[in-house]
């Protein structure tokens, strides 16, 4: 059906592969990951290639992503969070032009799949802990111990911090993922009043009028919220970084 | 120069704290912030006590107690990015008044 609004977040299989007994496939998703990065880094690469003092209207762009995620990642963990600066600087590079390009008509959006942004989010999460432990090593641990707790309430304490801790990849990557979801899934739904409004008639295309304003409106909000969301995911990776580098300050 | 001058005046403060970086949140992204913070931690808890039945045969106190924490820590979680409770790290800062407060 034409009308469906969760088709556009089937996967569809473009290169049968399998290894094993284990499905490689190379699908719509991955060939939007792929252009995703090959856009971003084109982008970077050609907008920095003959970059001059006086920098040009693209030049400057890229400059100003590079200094956005730099002041933000220098202001959340600190100057010695800038080590993760390549990470946080791919993914937020990653996530926004993903968000961005699913707002082409009939482009497959990446992060509206949980599990593409759940990777991301372990990902981070992995890299916290994997730092945490090699920096500070069992140290790290007071990070789940609140100081003046008295001992007896200190198991309890303990197993609320790990949960808390724990959920940070969950509500990081359901926060993404049901973001792009909604927006897409509410766009295509106002979208399809249009049609089927339009096809009553006379009053049905003045009916029609309605739902193409919302959607017009939307596809605003949406712009807003693919580049919200790319920075809510990189100020909280800073935040979660810090805990990494500084967790028992 | 004058441009500049301008967007220096509207601009919010350089180095924007916790509360003003919440402060400027539209209140749909601060709906959708709470409500994944506390969803995700329930969730976790119920896994947690679920795994623990699981391999300790505790059934259903493992879940029933895990499930509890994870409330608690939802609303730990939601305090904690409304910025109503201090972060863990600050809270060890000032180690002694806090210990004063546990004392007294």
């Amino acid at each position: 059906m034409a009308n469906d609004p969760i088709h556009q977040f089937q996967i569809s299989k473009l290169i049968p592969i399998e290894v094993g007994g284990l499905d490689f496939s190379f699908t719509n998703s991955s060939l939007f990951m792929v252009a995703t990065v090959a856009v971003a880094s084109g982008f970077l690469f050609l907008t920095t290639s003959n970059r001059g003092m006086v920098p040009s209207r693209m030049q400057s762009v890229s400059e100003m992503c590079y200094e956005f995620v730099a002041s933000m990642l220098r202001d959340g963990a600190g100057a010695g969070g800038m080590r993760f600066f390549p990470m946080v600087f791919s993914l937020f590079m990653f996530i926004l032009v993903a968000n961005l390009l699913g707002m082409f008509p009939y482009f497959f959006t990446v992060t509206s799949h949980i599990i593409v942004t759940f990777a991301l989010a372990i990902l981070v999460i992995g890299t916290v802990v994997v730092y945490g432990f090699m920096k500070h090593g069992l140290g790290f641990l007071n990070l789940f111990v609140p100081s003046g707790v008295p001992g007896l309430l200190l198991p309890l304490v303990v197993a609320i911090e790990v949960i808390s801790f724990l959920s940070r990849p969950i509500s990081l990557s359901v926060r993404l993922f049901a973001n792009m979801l909604a927006g897409h899934i509410t766009l295509k739904v106002f979208a399809g009043f249009v049609t089927s409004l339009g096809a009553l008639g006379a009053l049905g295309i003045g009916g029609a009028i309605l739902p193409l304003i919302m959607t017009v409106a939307l596809t605003g909000l949406e712009f807003l919220v693919a580049c919200l969301q790319a920075y809510v995911f990189a100020v909280l990776t800073c935040m979660y970084l810090n805990d990494a580098l500084h967790p028992g300050h | 120069m004058q441009l500049e001058a301008e967007l220096a005046s509207r601009r919010p403060q350089d180095k924007p704290g916790k509360e003003a970086e919440w402060a400027g949140k539209s209140s749909y992204a601060k709906a959708f912030q709470l409500s994944t913070e506390f969803v995700a931690a329930i969730f976790v808890g119920t896994l947690l006590g679920y795994l623990i039945d699981r391999f300790l045969g505790t059934t259903p106190w493992g879940m029933i107690i895990f499930l509890l924490l994870g409330f608690v820590a939802g609303v730990l979680n939601v305090m904690r990015s409304a910025g109503l409770v201090a972060e863990n790290r600050a809270g060890r800062k000032d180690e002694e008044g806090n210990n004063h407060n546990a004392d007294g």
